[in-house]
C-alpha cells in the first residue's frame, strides 16, 4: 500500500544550512551552495524521512506563500539529496548538475557500458567493470557511478580505498548499489526508502 | 458552478443515433452515439468513416530530446540509431522525434531514457500545448492537471529550466511520478504540489501566475489509437461529468492567471462538450476572457462554431482541433485564452 504519511518541510537556515552545507562539500570536495547559484536556499521535506532541496528565491518566494497557507510542495527545484540519521545521501540530479558545475568528476567511477547494466538492474560495481576513478575513493564513503557518455547513473558506497583497486581481482565489488537510475523503471512510483542502503 | 446540473448535460450532450451511424459503429466497435456525434463535426459520413478507420490505425510512439541534459539532438539520434530505432523529425518542432520503427530495447527501458536525455510521449500532438504557451524564462507558470509531467517537462525544457512552474495534480502516484521524472530530466525549476487544481486560487490568490496550462483531464476521445478500449468506455454521462470538471478548472485557471495573461486549454478530446462547450460555456458565465489565435504550427483544423443543439460565440474558431485522419496524430482540442 502506498504511504499516505504527510509531507511538512521547513527553511533550513543558520545551523541546519551550515550542517547541510558541510555535508555537501564532503560529497563533492566543493563549496555546492555557491556553485548552484541561484540555486543555494534550502529546504528540508519531511515525510518519515527527511529530503533537502536547493531553491532559488523565486521558488522560496512560491514555497513560503504555499507554508503561509498550511501547504507544502511534494517536491520543489533540485532534489539535493536523503538526510537520515545525520548523513545526507547526495542525489544522482544533483551530482550530474555540480559536476557539470565543477568541469570534472569527484568521487566517482566511471564504469563500463557492459558494466553499467547490471549496476541499472540494481546490482554492484565490479573491479573488471571500472574503467576510470575520479579522486577520490574512500571505503565506506559514497561515490558515483558515471557512464563512459559522461551520465550520472546512480550511487553506491564504495568498498575499497582508492590505493586497494589495483590488488582486487575482476569479480571483487568495488561500488555497493545504493541508488541506480533504473529505479525509475523498477520503483518510480513506489515509496523510494526501500531502495536505500546506509553504511554501517 | 456551473448553470447546467448534470442532467441537465446529459440532455443536452444525448442525440438520436441515425441507421448510418448505428451501422457504422457496428463495423468499426465504436458506442453508436459517438459515431452520430462525429457526423455533427463533419456533416459527411465518408469524413466520418475515415476518422473511424485512422482510430484503428496504430499511433506512433514519439519522443522529445531533452535539452537540459542533451546538447545537441543529433547525438540523441544517432545513439538510438545503434540501438536500432528509425526516428522521423517532426517538421514543427525540432527536437522532436516519431519512432518510425522500435529498436533492440523498449524505449522506456534504455540507458538514454533512464540518463534523462528524452522523454516518451504516446503521440507528437501532445507536444503542441506548451509550444503554442510560448513560455519564458522570466513567467510564472502554473501547470493546472499536471499528470506525471510530460507537458510540465516540456514547459521547462521551453523555459531553459529558469523561471517558475507550479505543477499541480490531485492524483498521488500521479504526482509522484511527475517528481520521478523531474528528477530523471533534470529540472530545476517546479513546485510541485498534491492539491486539488481547483483550489488554487484559494491558495495562491487571484491573478498569481503570468501564464496558465490546463491539459485538463478528460475522456481521452483522441487517443482511441492507443487505447482501444475507449471507443466503448465512455457514455453521455461520463462526457457530462468530464465537462463539468473541466469547467471548474478553467474557472479556476482564469482566477489563477494575472490580467492580459494567458491560459492555454487543451484536451486529448475530440468531443466538442470538451472542448469549445466548456470554453464558449467559461467564457458566457465569467465575461472575463476573449479566445486568441494560436501560432499556425500545422494546418488545424478550426474551433467548431456549431454543434448538434449547441451553438457557440464566433471567436471559438480560433480554437484549433487535431484529428487523426486529417493530421497524422492523436486527436486533441486547443484553445489559446487571453484573460480580460
Amino acid at each position: 500500500m502506498p504511504s499516505k504519511k504527510v509531507v511538512r518541510c521547513a527553511r533550513c537556515i543558520n545551523e541546519c544550512r551550515e550542517m547541510i552545507a558541510s555535508r555537501l562539500t564532503e560529497c563533492f570536495q566543493a563549496d555546492v551552495l555557491e556553485l548552484m547559484a541561484p540555486y543555494n536556499e534550502l529546504i528540508i521535506c519531511s515525510n518519515g524521512f527527511s529530503e533537502v532541496y536547493l531553491v532559488s528565491d523565486k521558488l522560496l518566494d512560491v514555497y513560503l506563500k504555499l507554508a503561509s497557507k498550511g501547504r507544502y510542495p511534494y517536491c520543489i527545484g533540485i532534489y539535493a539529496g536523503r538526510l537520515s540519521k545525520g548523513i545526507l545521501i547526495p542525489s544522482t540530479m544533483l551530482a550530474d548538475k555540480v559536476f557539470k558545475k565543477l568541469g570534472t568528476y569527484v568521487n566517482s567511477v566511471e564504469v563500463s557500458d557492459t558494466g553499467l547494466k547490471p549496476f541499472l538492474y540494481g546490482k554492484d560495481v565490479l573491479k573488471a567493470s571500472v574503467t576510470r576513478t575520479y579522486p577520490r575513493l574512500i571505503k565506506g564513503r559514497y561515490a558515483f557511478v558515471v557512464g563512459r557518455d559522461g551520465y550520472v547513473y546512480g550511487l553506491g558506497i564504495s568498498v575499497v580505498d582508492e590505493g586497494e583497486l589495483p590488488y582486487l581481482r575482476p569479480n571483487d565489488v568495488v561500488i555497493k548499489n545504493v541508488f541506480d537510475a533504473g529505479w525509475y523503471l523498477r520503483g518510480g512510483t513506489t515509496p523510494r526508502e526501500k531502495k536505500y542502503k546506509l553504511w554501517e | 458552478m456551473m448553470r447546467f446540473s448534470l442532467s441537465d448535460l446529459i440532455d443536452l450532450f444525448s442525440v438520436n443515433i441515425s441507421m448510418r451511424a448505428r451501422s457504422l459503429a457496428g463495423k468499426y466497435g465504436f458506442r453508436d452515439y459517438m459515431v452520430e456525434r462525429y457526423y455533427n463535426i463533419f456533416n459527411d459520413w465518408l469524413v466520418v468513416e475515415e476518422l473511424l478507420k485512422a482510430f484503428d490505425a496504430p499511433l506512433p510512439k514519439s519522443i522529445r530530446c531533452n535539452l537540459l541534459k542533451v546538447r545537441s539532438c543529433d547525438y540523441l539520434v544517432s545513439r538510438l540509431s545503434d540501438l536500432g530505432f528509425e526516428l522521423l523529425g517532426v517538421d514543427w518542432c525540432n527536437y522532436a522525434f516519431k519512432v518510425v520503427k522500435e529498436g533492440l530495447v523498449s524505449l522506456g527501458a534504455t540507458h538514454e531514457f533512464l540518463a534523462g536525455m528524452y522523454y516518451l510521449h504516446r503521440g507528437v500532438a501532445t507536444l503542441l500545448p506548451p509550444i503554442m504557451l510560448r513560455p519564458s524564462s522570466s513567467d510564472y507558470v502554473l501547470d493546472l492537471a499536471s499528470g506525471a509531467g510530460g507537458k510540465t517537462t516540456h514547459l521547462a525544457q521551453l523555459m531553459g529550466s529558469d523561471g517558475v512552474i507550479v505543477a499541480v495534480d490531485v492524483n498521488r502516484l500521479k504526482v509522484r511520478a511527475l517528481r520521478s521524472n523531474l528528477e530523471r530530466l533534470g529540472v530545476s525549476n517546479v513546485v510541485a504540489i498534491r492539491m486539488d487544481g481547483r483550489k488554487v486560487p484559494e491558495v495562491f490568490g487571484e491573478g498569481f501566475f503570468t501564464k496558465v496550462l490546463l491539459d485538463a483531464p478528460c475522456t481521452a476521445e483522441g487517443l482511441i489509437q492507443v487505447d482501444k478500449s475507449r471507443k466503448v468506455k465512455t457514455g453521455v454521462e461520463d462526457l457530462a461529468r468530464a465537462s463539468i470538471l473541466q469547467y471548474e478548472l478553467l474557472i479556476s485557471a482564469l482566477r489563477s492567471v494575472q490580467s492580459s495573461g494567458y491560459v492555454l486549454y487543451s484536451v486529448c478530446s475530440i468531443a466538442p462538450e470538451e472542448g469549445e462547450f466548456v470554453v464558449n460555456s467559461v467564457i458566457e458565465d465569467c465575461g472575463c476572457a476573449e479566445v486568441v489565435d494560436v501560432p499556425r504550427l500545422i494546418n488545424f483544423y478550426e474551433g467548431l462554431v456549431e454543434f448538434h443543439r449547441l451553438k457557440f460565440s464566433n471567436e471559438l474558431r480560433k480554437c484549433v482541433r487535431v484529428f487523426p485522419h486529417i493530421h497524422g496524430m492523436e486527436g486533441f482540442f486547443i484553445c489559446l485564452l487571453r484573460k480580460l
